[in-house]
């Protein structure tokens, strides 16, 4: 008995060895030729033939665009490609930066993923990505991206991921709200909003938080500016007359109520308020998942007033990129070209996702929209976000700023400055 | 005997032990060593996380970390405000509530499954009850009982958005979850302090007061140790309160190191700097537990020093 013990005691101890080596050994040089096999390559039965290959896709889509990628998109990929099959995977949205960056250390990344526009670069930095301007067929194809989408998969010199999905934020109006504000119609212009608002006593526009996806629309109607047009330099930009003017000019909306950062001042939230306390708020298309709702409650898209003749947007969206450690990285860019062709684009178009595409900027199915064609048109004033491997440090940077002066009441051109020495040491 | 017979001895019954010894030796090998000595060599290396390069550069992760502007001391500072203020507060409290549960002749059970009942709930779901009553405008419970209810306040109070209300909710949720867990231990010592001590202390005329601090707090001076030295290593772990109610903010002022760590990681991709600061928490937590050590002159008889 006790010799059994002791053997089984050995036993267990040198398969937990085993496991344990098997395990630290998942870990390789994507440059190696024995990278790891995706999980899911490794789970595919032993009957398929040599040419049958699974593909690994992540997204953050929610249930709408889930369907029309799993009911329409995906059946189209698999008649034309019957030897390729794809293995999605839909990751929570609040923690899917970390995931890939966990994946990255795990060397347990998907062959191709839907990514925010605004981490493209850094994953590119950490040499994440496979540059796919590399592939031979990359110059044709190119032209056919809207130029601001295309140009966020952008990283030294180097494309990085192909455009999937654009969107902005367009300003969403409470139109009962406004009749009381005495205006019976969406203003085409902010002053003509804010000469309404003013002495109402409480908020009538509200931003959620002070990142820089809430605030860049407001900072750049008002007037303000973030860097020069080549993205390489902040100084003599945000602190220029015309930022601290912008800032300014909200800090004094927020004294006199008219304005309300939730973040700031602990205020409703936007999508609470918009029912009926705020008169207007700025968001992406997603706010109008079913319009007929949000309508029949006076609740409507429109481009974001003008504010000294000129209306301000921010650009969002994803981007689709293929991993370095991919096995099949001629596929997976295949895919995610197939992604982006018109078919596909105006199938996930149904489901709200606005497209990357030249050619359907002007489409009927877009056009007809209530919503797609503000959110289309708002586009042409949207601006991108600084581009930057370092994307994380300058959205902290600007954010600690806006705290600072709206929270602690600092002085605007003082801390617009350090701002904008921070942010050139970031874009060096 | 001689040397050699002992020496065969020795490794003979090493051999023996060796099986048993083994499976929780590599586990203890590849799941704490292993990953503690990694940290240490990242926490003095450039790591670039998907080529696996790891370049060693000395200090400046330390350096970068230490010299990298206020939010690394604002995170140490509510580290330490959060030691200061939860641990006196946990431990007095849970050994008050331990004496009064002691004492019940009836409904010991309630009371205790009551009292540890925030100790098994999940963090994740105190944090969004907290986020709920700490929440801005009306929509927060504290807020419309503080205004619209009882009309103590005009002003609605954004508690997790300022310095001080972020951290006091932080405090708050820290106290609440982790009382029960010392006043567990507390009865546990409790009931082990032989009841002819209080017998002795009765017979020479000593009152309810005198009882308790002549008899039951030197007899839980060894528990009281092992709760303390708990709960300010609890201290520097501090992360999910901080994560789902304040996010750190404002700018920075309710972070903990652990907070940093992760935002440094998964954020910035700087994970020599996050090791780094993951090196500087477990050196302070050392530190701080030899001292209380010394100062509190305990036999470290295997309890303490858990």
């Amino acid at each position: 008995m006790k010799k059994h013990a002791k053997q089984l005691a050995l036993l267990l101890a040198a398969t937990m060895m085993i496991g344990c080596m098997a395990g630290c050994n998942g870990r390789k040089d994507p440059e190696v030729s024995d990278t790891p096999t995706p999980p899911a390559a490794q789970n595919t039965p032993e009957v398929k033939t040599e040419d049958e290959i699974t593909l690994t896709f992540w997204y953050t889509y929610g249930d709408n665009e889930e369907a029309q990628l799993l009911n329409v998109a995906l059946p189209l990929w698999e008649a034309e490609h019957p030897n390729i099959k794809i293995e999605v995977v839909r990751q929570d949205d609040s923690q899917y930066h970390q995931m890939i960056v966990t994946s990255f250390g795990t060397g347990m990344s998907p062959d191709v993923a839907r990514v925010d526009i605004t981490n493209v670069a850094a994953y590119a930095s950490q040499g994440g990505l496979v540059a796919l301007s590399d592939f031979d067929d990359f110059a044709s194809i190119s032209g056919d991206y809207l130029e601001g989408p295309l140009s966020t998969n952008m990283y030294q010199g180097k494309y990085y991921g192909l455009p999937l999905d654009t969107n902005c934020k367009a300003a969403v109006v409470n139109k009962n709200v406004l009749s009381d504000l005495g205006l019976n119609e969406v203003p085409a212009t902010m002053e003509e909003f804010i000469s309404a608002a003013e002495g109402r006593g409480t908020y009538s526009l509200n931003v959620s938080g002070v990142g820089d996806w809430d605030m860049y629309p407001y900072f750049w109607l008002f007037g303000g500016v973030l860097t020069n047009e080549d993205f390489t330099k902040a100084t003599g930009y945000l602190d220029s007359d015309a930022s601290v003017a912008a800032i300014n000019k909200l800090k004094e909306l927020h004294d006199k109520k008219i304005f309300t950062i939730r973040d700031v001042d602990g205020s409703v939230d936007a999508w609470d308020g918009i029912n009926n306390e705020y008169a207007m708020f700025f968001e992406g298309p997603w706010y109008f998942g079913s319009y007929e709702d949000r309508e029949a409650a006076g609740i409507v898209a429109a481009t974001i007033p003008t504010y000294e003749g000129r209306s301000a947007s921010v650009v969002g969206g994803e981007d689709i990129v293929v991993f370095s450690t991919s096995k099949h990285p001629k596929e997976a860019y295949e895919f995610a070209k197939f992604m982006t062709s018109v078919k596909v684009q105006l199938a996930m178009l149904e489901s709200g996702q606005l497209p990357v595409l030249k050619s359907l900027v002007n489409d009927k199915a877009v056009l007809d929209n209530p919503v797609w064609s503000v959110y289309m048109k708002q586009l042409e004033s949207a601006q991108a976000r600084i581009p930057s491997p370092n994307n994380s440090q300058i959205q902290e940077i600007w954010s600690d700023t806006i705290t600072n002066i709206f929270v602690n009441g600092a002085d605007v051109k003082t801390e617009l400055h350090n701002a904008a020495e921070l942010i050139d040491e970031q874009l060096r | 005997m001689n040397k050699t017979v002992l020496l065969k001895r020795g490794a003979k019954q090493w051999l023996a032990a060796l099986p048993f010894v083994l499976p929780g030796l590599i586990l203890v090998t590849m799941f704490i060593l292993y990953p503690m000595v990694f940290t240490l060599r990242i926490a003095l290396s450039e790591y670039k996380i998907v080529q696996g390069e790891i370049t060693f550069i000395g200090l400046q992760n330390f350096v970068n970390v230490l010299s990298g502007g206020s939010k690394f001391w604002y995170a140490l500072r509510n580290n330490f405000l959060y030691a200061l203020v939860t641990v006196p507060v946990i431990t007095l409290g849970g050994m008050f509530f331990a004496y009064l549960i002691n004492n019940l002749r009836h409904g010991q059970g309630i009371f205790r499954v009551g009292f540890y009942l925030p100790v098994i709930t999940s963090w994740v779901i105190v944090s969004l009850v907290f986020q709920y009553m700490f929440n801005s405008s009306d929509r927060g419970l504290i807020n419309y009982v503080l205004v619209d209810v009882l009309h103590l306040v005009d002003n609605y109070i954004p508690w997790l958005l300022r310095e001080w209300t972020g951290n006091a909710a932080i405090w708050l949720m820290g106290i609440w979850k982790n009382m029960g867990w010392a006043m567990l231990i507390f009865l546990g010592g409790l009931q082990g302090i032989p009841h002819e001590l209080y017998e002795a202390a009765e017979l020479d005329g000593a009152g309810l007061w005198a009882r308790f601090w002549n008899v039951t707090v030197p007899s839980l001076k060894p528990v009281t140790f092992y709760v303390i030295v708990n709960m300010i290593i609890g201290s520097f772990n501090v992360f999910i309160q901080v994560m789902m109610l304040t996010g750190g903010g404002p700018n920075g002022k309710t972070s903990t190191l652990q907070y940093l760590l992760y935002d440094k990681a998964f954020n910035q991709f700087q994970f020599g700097e996050a090791s780094a600061i993951g090196l500087v928490s477990a050196v302070t937590i050392v530190a701080i537990t030899a001292l209380l050590n010394k100062r509190l002159q305990l036999d470290t008889d295997g309890e303490e020093a858990t």
